[in-house]
């Protein structure tokens, strides 16, 4: 013991100085701290601290890996204090990659499938061998122009730019998302307004922040907004959260609002008409932004083209949503409808806004409830303004790599099928249903950190298109861990988590731009250290890849002698003909398209690719508003030999292409639309068969309180909530995480408990459209009497006779199951086991105290796409009841009738019928060829 | 410098980053923590609310933990914090019991005591804690609160601060800006009657304190992490076998006092019986403490690094000094088996059973002061304890030498006498200690817990049936047999078990945070 060594720590001795929170930079490359667990005993530690991309949401928050410079062995995670964004602080996610890495049951080397596909019996492979039969594969369905049977589906995508780049290099119309079960509804939403289709709120100085989110412990991007969500409201902005369960979020606001599901635009709307009526709108900038006067020509020819005129048109339009109205829909009472008002009209121009998911990705129609909520930021005023909300794109910066491939010339009717023209983004949910109902089938399907069996609604249906041979040729799952979905794989190849892998990534977290730099952190420490390096493979655990060396790997296997004019792109842009290096690809990056990068590393006397390896991020611009965008004049060289449309005040550029907008005089860039301003009034949804949707409006939900029998025990379930420890499928295998949150018990109101007869602990039977899950009660006040909740996170299982490393997902935190299927059809799932104690190299394995882990609802669940966002609505209309005769856990799925209430939906959509699959100007990722969009025969067909 | 800690709950959005990054930081295990974040809700639908509290040591200012442990392990640094060392750490868990904050808990590896200590060993490299970097908030601050110009002076000077507990002396140097009643007191939020919160499983261990309603209508612990109780049956056992060894040794002594007692062949019962009894109960006494350490090999470091304020430290002393005056109660015996006569004088037993009788008390006693050390077991701290003990020595001293006579065929009206009336006089000990006007919400919920809850049965049916109202009953009716007595004696003996078990078990009952 040492009381007389005790110092006097350095961060108060300077008392007014600054505290020291972190290691300074300049002594990164070697730091000493003492060892915690040896302490009070002084024993120092040596390490070399390298910054990375945390990978375990889409923030792409900054870390810092403490490597150990005697063993080279990750120590811990921190926060980088340099990053922009996260500003050096994290989420419970963040420290937590440290189990990722260590996790026990993670796959460690490629696996293939020994016995039939989903058997479950699995053999090591070699990479080369891998490599080679996967390139093989990909390389016949190219010479054969079968492009588009080659899919890389991907949940987290985690990166900027490259695998498009690898896609289009490949020539292949081949990229699948986890956007509509996702996000779809809410960009489909922004998209009809700005082009752009996500939102980014300059928080901070805010004077009111309404969200429609849970931007205080969930989200995009949850840990950077909510740093400046609290900053705005300790300075004073009210904070309003809408949602129909109490989060965290609504825990901290000034206002929690509970509205019946789906029921959020109206209350918008009816704020909306508060500020009309009152005349509380910026008048100047609508007239200025907003398409007024291509809504007046359309909708209200019998008026003079004024302004005045649309303002009293606008009055008229949306007199029907008065707070009364709001109230009758929601259940939220009328006063508090004026109380938002109120709050947004005294918030002008600095109104944050967000839906993210939540409303938007529950109900049918809820599109129209990011609409309806962006509608409040264009009333006031503040798009684009210091406080309100911008266009992603404004503070997110994606820089070029070298050799763009062009656009590919093919149309993949898989993801992009005609019935759903306005989609946000790939119909990636319905990919079972369109293989089964069609022709296409896919040579090769990556999977990639995406489990569709587990996460998509009607599972099953994936795992009968899985299994099918016939319609998925080869099935390559790339991920770090084992999943539900990798159990149908022909491959399981491992990939790097966020310290083992190159990534470049930006995202509009607050008002500037920045670029992030993810790393393998071992590789970079070895580098350092001034020991030998190779790929990063070789300084992963076991034989962990990264994915950017991979596909150049994998191309040069499709393309071995460039006859197929892949090779070229994976060539070196220093070394002709020769492969390109990870290290090239990001020298060149930061060499040619970061601006300010190259000065800013000469300044340290640094490469830019040397400053990235040093700090992990940089900073493109700060304080990016809309002066600089929208507001911008045509660039000189757009206006040459330009033209003006006479009626629509759009400027159309040499090549035709619409380049701005005339405002008051002056050619101004204007947003991404077809009116190059924003649009209230879509003449694309008029266009494309939506005319009575052309306006921000209010569509009722498919859990309508008025389609529900509440007397029968019918509630609607909202089953998508997150929960701030967890990570969508992804942090089973973080041990911290899981013990802080492993079960999803349903959220009922008291009042509905006792009408129920059901307490706390107490099972009951959730019965949907197409089948029922048990799981125990959860009795709260947190929750809209007539809704009930189940955060969508657990429930994760693994198959009885899966073993670990060989199919067993992360024991921490999944449930022995018994998957039958019968034939009549029907599946069952029964649970045999609860997570507990088990043998591992970690001493934590033999210490996991729960037992419960939730249970798989989204099985039960049949695809509810949205006709317009093709965005699947998720909540269910439910019947609960006390269970009786079955036990936790238990799952029971009918997928004829799953099949029914597909096609119930599908009959709601309007094909596409003119000249183009798609609306040229909204949104596709890497969007193909022109002759691509166009409604004929292509190929594929 | 006092290093002082300010987590402001109107910042904190219950992310549980910063019990993330402890984990990571100290390198904890599962199943154990040094900070949580506890949720209540409070209200009804829709005004409702979810208040977090992020929970862990307070540095206290007198830290009970400190002055519990025997070995110093627990200390208190010149700058405030208190620390601890695992190297020394016996592994009492009387740090635990003393707790009022349920801070401590015992590394599972090296079976220590552990807990939150500011991530000293970042502090003195110049780093903030691993949490206070981590919180996306920056509702953790950390400070010199002796240095006016401070973040953590200024803030607390300027706005209304909370700690938890404040009553209990402890004083708090972890301050809570926008603290909620229904997450600092314990007893204010009702725990889930089921083995879940709202995403997670309650713990091990949750189901040893108490379940139910809490006092603020409406009030929901919604998520928290449970406690082990740090003290279980064997000190309880540990508590009857002491009270066994120091009450025969107590009534002998008085025997010797006030009775004719005049050499070991007068009354072997006093003079051979009392001391070899008291001397085995106090081997099984010593064997359950050491026992009872997660460091057994370390007991003897009570000794080589004593600390003295701790009443486990000082009871060891007596313990010792019981010991040795009890072996010369022995020696008039021993000379006689030796040399075959009694040497020593005829006023021996008369001279020794003062100092007996003042070692074998502070024997039975000490543990009232023991426990009135564990500031949050607030069941334990009554005045009555001390003498309560004695009483309860004396009837398991005489039951035990009752038992004994009749093997010997020895008595008299003295031993039955002595028996009676402490037996009459513990029951008004029980009577007091649990009906008196309870001192805190703390210890009407802990009395209620053994007169109404979880420990009624033990306590109604062992604690008075058995060992009170049925000894009784024997004596009166069936006092002219001997064997009715050793059956009394058996069944108070029983019964005194019973008494230190819910005690033991009642005091630690109640949650603590």
């Amino acid at each position: 013991m040492s009381k007389e060594n005790d110092k006097t720590p350095e961060f108060v001795r300077p008392a007014t100085g600054p505290n020291a929170t972190y290691p300074p930079a300049d002594r990164w490359d070697d730091w000493t701290e003492y060892d915690s667990r040896a302490w009070p005993r002084r024993v120092e530690r040596r390490y070399t601290i390298v910054p990375t991309l945390c990978f375990n949401c889409e923030a792409a928050c900054g870390l810092l890996a403490y490597v150990d410079r005697e063993t080279l062995e990750v120590r811990k995670f921190e926060g980088n204090p340099v990053h922009p964004g996260s500003r050096g602080r994290n989420c419970a996610k963040g420290p937590a990659t440290l189990n990722q890495i260590t996790a026990p049951d993670r796959v460690l080397y490629p696996m293939r499938r020994a016995g039939a596909r989903g058997e479950g019996r699995w053999e090591r492979v070699s990479w080369d061998e891998a490599l080679e039969d996967i390139g093989g594969r990909v390389r016949r369905a190219l010479a054969e122009d079968r492009r588009d049977e080659v899919m890389y589906h991907v949940g987290r995508p985690g990166e900027d730019g490259y695998m498009s780049r690898v896609l289009q290099a490949w020539g292949v119309d081949g990229h699948n998302s986890h956007t509509n079960v996702c996000s779809a509804s809410g960009r489909t939403g922004y998209a009809f307004w700005m082009g752009d289709d996500r939102p980014s709120p300059d928080y901070a100085n805010a004077r009111c922040i309404l969200l429609i989110s849970a931007h205080l412990e969930t989200g995009h991007y949850f840990n950077p907004h909510a740093q400046r969500i609290m900053e705005g409201k300790q300075r004073g902005a009210k904070l309003i959260v809408l949602d129909v369960r109490l989060s965290n979020t609504a825990s901290q606001a000034d206002h929690w609002v509970s509205p019946w599901p789906g029921s959020e635009a109206a209350i918008l709307l009816a704020v909306a008409k508060i500020l009309i009526d009152s005349g509380r709108i910026d008048r100047e900038f609508v007239r200025r932004w907003v398409n007024w006067d291509e809504y007046l020509r359309a909708r209200r020819p019998d008026l003079p083209v004024t302004f005045d005129a649309f303002l009293e048109a606008l009055g008229a339009e949306y007199a029907e949503y008065t707070p009364e109205f709001a109230e009758r829909e929601s259940g939220v009472a009328a006063d508090t409808v004026r109380m938002i008002a109120e709050e947004v009209a005294r918030a002008g121009s600095a109104l944050s806004t967000h839906v993210w998911r939540s409303a938007a990705a529950g109900n049918l129609g809820g599109w129209q409830v990011a609409r309806c909520l962006f509608f409040l930021n264009v009333l006031t005023g503040s798009v684009g303004s210091v406080g309100g909300v911008s266009p992603n794109v404004f503070h997110k910066f994606t820089p070029a790599p070298f050799r763009k491939p062009p656009a590919q010339n093919v149309w993949n009717e898989l993801t992009w099928p005609e019935q759903y023209p306005l989609a946000h983004h790939e119909m990636s949910f319905l990919m079972p249903h369109l293989l089964r109902d069609t022709s296409h089938k896919l040579e090769v399907y990556f999977s990639r950190v995406y489990n569709p069996v587990w996460t998509n609604p009607d599972g099953f249906a994936w795992v009968r298109a899985l299994r099918d041979e016939s319609k998925i040729g080869l099935h390559v799952a790339l991920t770090p861990t084992w999943n539900e979905t990798a159990w149908w794989a022909d491959y399981v190849l491992p990939m790097g988590h966020a310290s083992e892998r190159h990534d470049n990534q930006s995202q509009e977290t607050h008002a500037s731009k920045w670029v992030g730099f993810r790393q393998p952190v071992v590789r970079v420490a070895r580098e350092r250290l001034g020991l030998p390096v190779g790929k990063v493979y070789e300084t992963n655990p076991g034989e962990v890849w990264e994915e950017d060396e991979f596909f150049i790997e994998l191309s040069w296997r499709i393309d071995p002698d460039g006859a197929l004019g892949v090779r070229q792109h994976f060539e070196s842009p220093y070394r002709e003909g020769e492969k390109v290096t990870i290290d090239e690809y990001f020298r060149w990056m930061f060499e040619n398209s970061v601006p300010g990068l190259p000065e800013r590393a000469a300044e340290e006397g640094l490469e830019p690719l040397a400053y990235m390896r040093k700090y992990g991020v940089f900073e493109v611009k700060r304080d990016v508003y809309a002066g600089e965008q929208h507001g911008r004049a045509v660039p000189a060289a757009d206006m040459e030999s330009s033209r003006v449309d006479a009626a629509t005040n759009v400027v159309y550029g040499a090549g035709g292409a619409a380049v701005g907008v005339m405002v008051d005089g002056a050619p101004v860039v204007g947003f991404p639309t077809p009116s190059r301003k924003l649009e209230l009034y879509s003449s694309t949804l008029a266009e494309w068969g939506w005319p009575e949707h052309a306006l921000p409006g209010y569509i009722r939900s498919h859990v309508h309180h008025s389609v529900l029998e509440r007397d029968r025990g019918e509630f609607a379930l909202v089953p998508t909530f997150r929960l701030p420890v967890a990570i969508h499928t992804r942090s089973a295998n973080a041990k911290w995480l899981t013990e802080l949150a492993h079960t999803n018990p349903l959220w009922l109101n008291t009042v509905d408990a006792e009408r129920l007869g059901v307490r706390t602990g107490e099972l009951v039977k959730v019965s949907t459209d197409i089948g029922f899950f048990v799981l125990k009660a959860w009795v709260t006040e947190g929750i809209r009497p007539g809704v009930v909740g189940c955060s969508h996170h657990m429930g994760r299982w693994r198959q009885k006779d899966a073993k670990p490393g060989e199919g067993a997902l992360d024991r921490w935190a999944s449930a022995v199951v018994d998957l039958r299927e019968n034939a009549d059809g029907t599946w069952q799932v029964h649970k045999l086991a609860g997570a507990g104690p088990f043998e591992s190299h970690d001493p934590d394995s033999r210490r996991v105290w729960w037992g419960d882990v939730g249970v798989h609802q989204n099985l039960t669940f049949p695809v509810h796409p949205d006709p317009i966002s093709g965005q699947h609505c998720w909540h269910q209309r439910v019947r609960v009841e006390r269970a009786a005769g079955v036990s936790e856990g238990d799952i029971f799925v009918d997928q004829k009738r799953a099949e029914i209430v597909y096609r119930e939906w599908l009959a709601m959509t309007r094909p596409a019928r003119g000249e183009w699959r798609r609306p040229l100007w909204l949104h596709r990722p890497y969007k193909p060829t022109l002759a691509a969009y166009r409604r004929e025969p292509v190929a594929a067909d | 410098m006092k290093l002082a800690k300010i987590i402001d709950n109107t910042r904190c959005i219950g992310c549980h980053a910063c019990s993330t990054a402890c984990k990571s930081e100290n390198e904890v295990q599962l199943g154990v923590d040094r900070t949580r974040v506890k949720y209540v809700e409070t209200g009804t639908f829709p005004n409702v609310r979810r208040h977090f509290q992020v929970t862990r040591c307070n540095q206290c200012e007198h830290p009970p933990c400190v002055y519990i442990c025997p070995v110093t392990a627990m200390y208190q640094r010149p700058d405030g914090i208190v620390e601890f060392d695992q190297d020394v750490c016996i592994g009492c868990r009387a740090c635990m019991a003393a707790c009022p904050y349920d801070a401590i808990y015992m590394d599972p590896d090296t079976h220590s005591a552990a807990k939150c200590h500011f991530c000293m060993h970042r502090v003195e490299v110049g780093l903030q804690p691993a949490c206070v970097v981590v919180c996306p908030e920056e509702a953790i601050i950390v400070g010199d609160l002796e240095d006016p110009e401070s973040v953590v002076s200024k803030r607390i000077a300027r706005e209304a601060t909370q700690v938890r507990k404040p009553e209990l002396g402890t004083q708090p140097k972890l301050y809570y800006i926008g603290g909620s009643h229904a997450t600092l007191r314990p007893e204010a939020a009702a725990r889930p009657d089921a083995d879940i919160f709202m995403w997670a499983n309650q713990r091990p261990g949750d189901e040893t304190v108490g379940r139910g309603a809490g006092n603020v209508a409406g009030a929901l612990l919604a998520y928290d992490v449970g406690h082990a109780t740090p003290w279980g049956t064997d000190v309880a056992l540990y508590m009857w076998t002491k009270s066994i060894a120091a009450g025969v040794m107590l009534v002998a002594a008085l025997v010797a006092l006030f009775g004719r007692v005049a050499g070991p062949a007068s009354s072997p019962l006093v003079t051979v019986f009392a001391p070899l009894l008291a001397i085995l109960f106090l081997v099984a006494t010593t064997v359950l403490l050491v026992v009872d350490l997660e460091k057994p090999a370390k007991f003897y470091t009570i000794l080589t690094r004593p600390q003295w304020k701790s009443w486990l430290t000082r009871g060891a002393v007596i313990l010792m000094g019981f010991g040795i005056v009890t072996a010369l109660w022995l020696l008039p015996e021993v000379s006689a088996v030796i040399v075959g006569r009694d040497l020593l004088p005829i006023w021996f037993f008369r001279m020794l059973a003062v100092p007996v009788v003042l070692f074998a008390a502070a024997a039975a006693g000490y543990t009232a002061f023991l426990l009135a050390q564990c500031t949050g077991r607030e069941l334990w701290a009554t005045p009555l304890a001390a003498p309560h003990l004695v009483v309860q020595a004396l009837v398991a001293g005489s039951a035990a030498l009752v038992i004994a006579g009749v093997a010997v065929s020895a008595g008299g009206a003295f031993l039955p006498a002595v028996f009676l009336f402490t037996l009459l006089a513990h029951a008004a000990f029980v009577a007091a200690e649990l009906g008196m006007p309870h001192r805190s919400p703390h210890v009407s919920r802990a009395v209620d817990t053994i007169v109404r809850g979880k420990y009624a049965s033990i306590f109604w049916l062992a604690v008075i049936a058995a060992g009170v109202a049925l000894p009784l009953a024997t004596v009166l009716l069936l006092g002219a047999f001997p064997l009715a007595w050793s059956f009394a004696a058996a069944c108070a003996l029983v019964g005194l078990f019973a008494w230190e078990y819910v005690w033991v078990f009642g005091g630690q009952a109640v949650p603590l945070s």
